[in-house]
């Protein structure tokens, strides 16, 4: 009989023996065994592998820092990009407001027939208050035509190129506007001051004016058609020893916030020099 | 004795190797912790502790896997048995003795598992396999043959020290 070495006869006996697991358990039979022995080791798993992830993320934090500064970097530039895109937007939805607020004045007056621009400037000189607006003869503007924006009367235009034009503002003080206060039914005209304030000069003793009232234009003189708004009163200066009353008027544009303006075409003003 | 300390030691393992090296992989290859704990085991003269030891750390991982279980353990006895082939003729011999018995053993090892994948999934390319899987884990294998056979010394010589003649 020949004689094994105990070396051979082992691994033999181990191998036949993880055979018979082997086969056992492809059999099905160690399943509940499997099981028993699986619990408390998934159990540990549990608890180990976390923390030894938590040591290998620290191990390797340097890394992901790199990671997260290159990250930090392509964010914030994607941050600047939306908030660019959010101030476009907002510029947007601002300028559709203005810009449905200017048809919703052109529809007050459907016979009038209008140019839109937008305001692409102010007047170089601080003394004078003009705006330059991006539309000329090219589009139908010509010297003299009035021009609003939803909340009632800018101005005239007082210089007309192909593709721009200048806007005298009713509160420049060169500029007068014959006016009509809605109750009291009396007329005058109005006088800028250096400051910007808007007075009503030429209103007769008789009237009764209260603050308050709205002021519009009047159409006398013909340089502005009737009945657009140009403020209201804010108070009234009334001496028996003068001939007229005066009140201060608040006007009804905000000067400060103009961006896109009418120009009502349709109108043409009357002029009392030859050749214009 | 040594059984009930390298029982539970081969459990802590197989959960690192299960729960840990994954995220420190070499292409898709990783260490195989409980293999050098067999194969140095079994280069300090224990062979019949580190095949025991083979069988039951070998169930252990086929438990957390998807192989038959049974089937490490069969290539962890193969590859102790290999790796102490040449024992006390020349892994002794050499300080870095341990590189050699490792790199059988990981051959030996991979042979087996291999082959069990490719007859439970007949279509693996075993090319790639062998370039992605069992060359980047050999090599790992190999860097820390030698900080593991020392370590597994320290623990021999911890739980069996010399007996000292008086």
């Amino acid at each position: 009989m020949p004689r094994f070495s105990p070396r051979l006869l082992l691994t033999a006996s181990l191998l036949l023996l993880a055979l018979s697991v082997l086969i056992l358990s492809q059999a099905g039979y160690l399943r509940p065994a499997e099981g028993l022995v699986l619990r408390p080791l998934v159990a540990l798993q549990g608890v180990i592998g976390p923390r030894l992830a938590a040591l290998r993320d620290l191990a390797s934090s340097p890394g992901d820092v790199a990671t997260l500064r290159a990250r930090n970097v392509e964010l914030e530039a994607e941050v600047t990009r939306l908030q660019q895109e959010v101030i476009t937007l907002r510029e947007q939805a601002a300028e559709v407001d203005v810009l449905a607020a200017l048809l919703n004045f052109a529809r007050g007056a459907p016979q009038n027939r209008y140019v839109a621009a937008r305001v692409i400037g102010s007047d170089a000189s601080p003394f004078l208050r003009a705006l330059w607006i991006d539309a000329g003869t090219n589009a139908g503007v010509a010297r003299g035509m009035p021009v609003v924006n939803q909340s009632g009367l800018v101005g005239r235009i007082i210089e007309v190129y192909p593709t721009a034009s200048r806007v005298s503002l009713i509160t420049d003080p060169a500029e007068a506007v014959n006016v009509r206060l809605q109750d009291s039914r009396a007329d005058g005209v109005t006088s800028a001051q250096p400051n910007g304030e808007l007075r009503v000069d030429m209103i007769d003793q008789d009237a009764e004016v209260v603050p308050g009232e709205l002021v519009l234009t009047s159409g006398l003189g013909g340089n502005y058609p009737p009945q657009i708004p140009v403020g209201q009163v804010i108070s009234v200066r009334r001496r028996d020893f003068e001939v007229f009353q005066q009140a201060v008027v608040t006007p009804s544009v905000d000067f400060d916030d103009l961006e896109i303006l009418l120009i009502v075409a349709s109108f043409t003003p009357l002029t009392t020099q030859p050749g214009q | 004795m040594g059984l009930l300390v390298l029982i539970p030691v081969s459990a802590l393992l197989v959960i690192v190797q299960t729960a840990v090296l994954p995220f420190f992989e070499l292409l898709d290859g990783r260490a195989d912790l409980v293999l050098l704990l067999v194969v140095a085991w079994a280069l300090t003269g224990r062979l019949l502790q580190s095949m025991v030891l083979g069988l039951v750390a070998g169930m252990l991982l086929d438990l957390l896997s998807g192989v038959p279980l049974g089937v490490s353990a069969i290539a962890l006895i193969a590859a102790a048995n290999v790796a102490t082939l040449a024992q006390g003729r020349v892994w002794r011999a050499h300080q870095f003795a341990a590189l050699g018995a490792v790199l059988l053993a990981t051959t030996v090892y991979y042979a087996i598992l291999g082959l069990v994948v490719l007859l439970i999934h007949p279509g693996t390319d075993i090319s790639l396999a062998l370039a992605r899987i069992v060359l980047p884990a050999a090599l790992l294998n190999l860097l820390l043959a030698i900080p593991a056979a020392q370590l597994v010394g320290s623990l021999e010589r911890t739980l069996y020290p010399p007996k000292v003649a008086l």
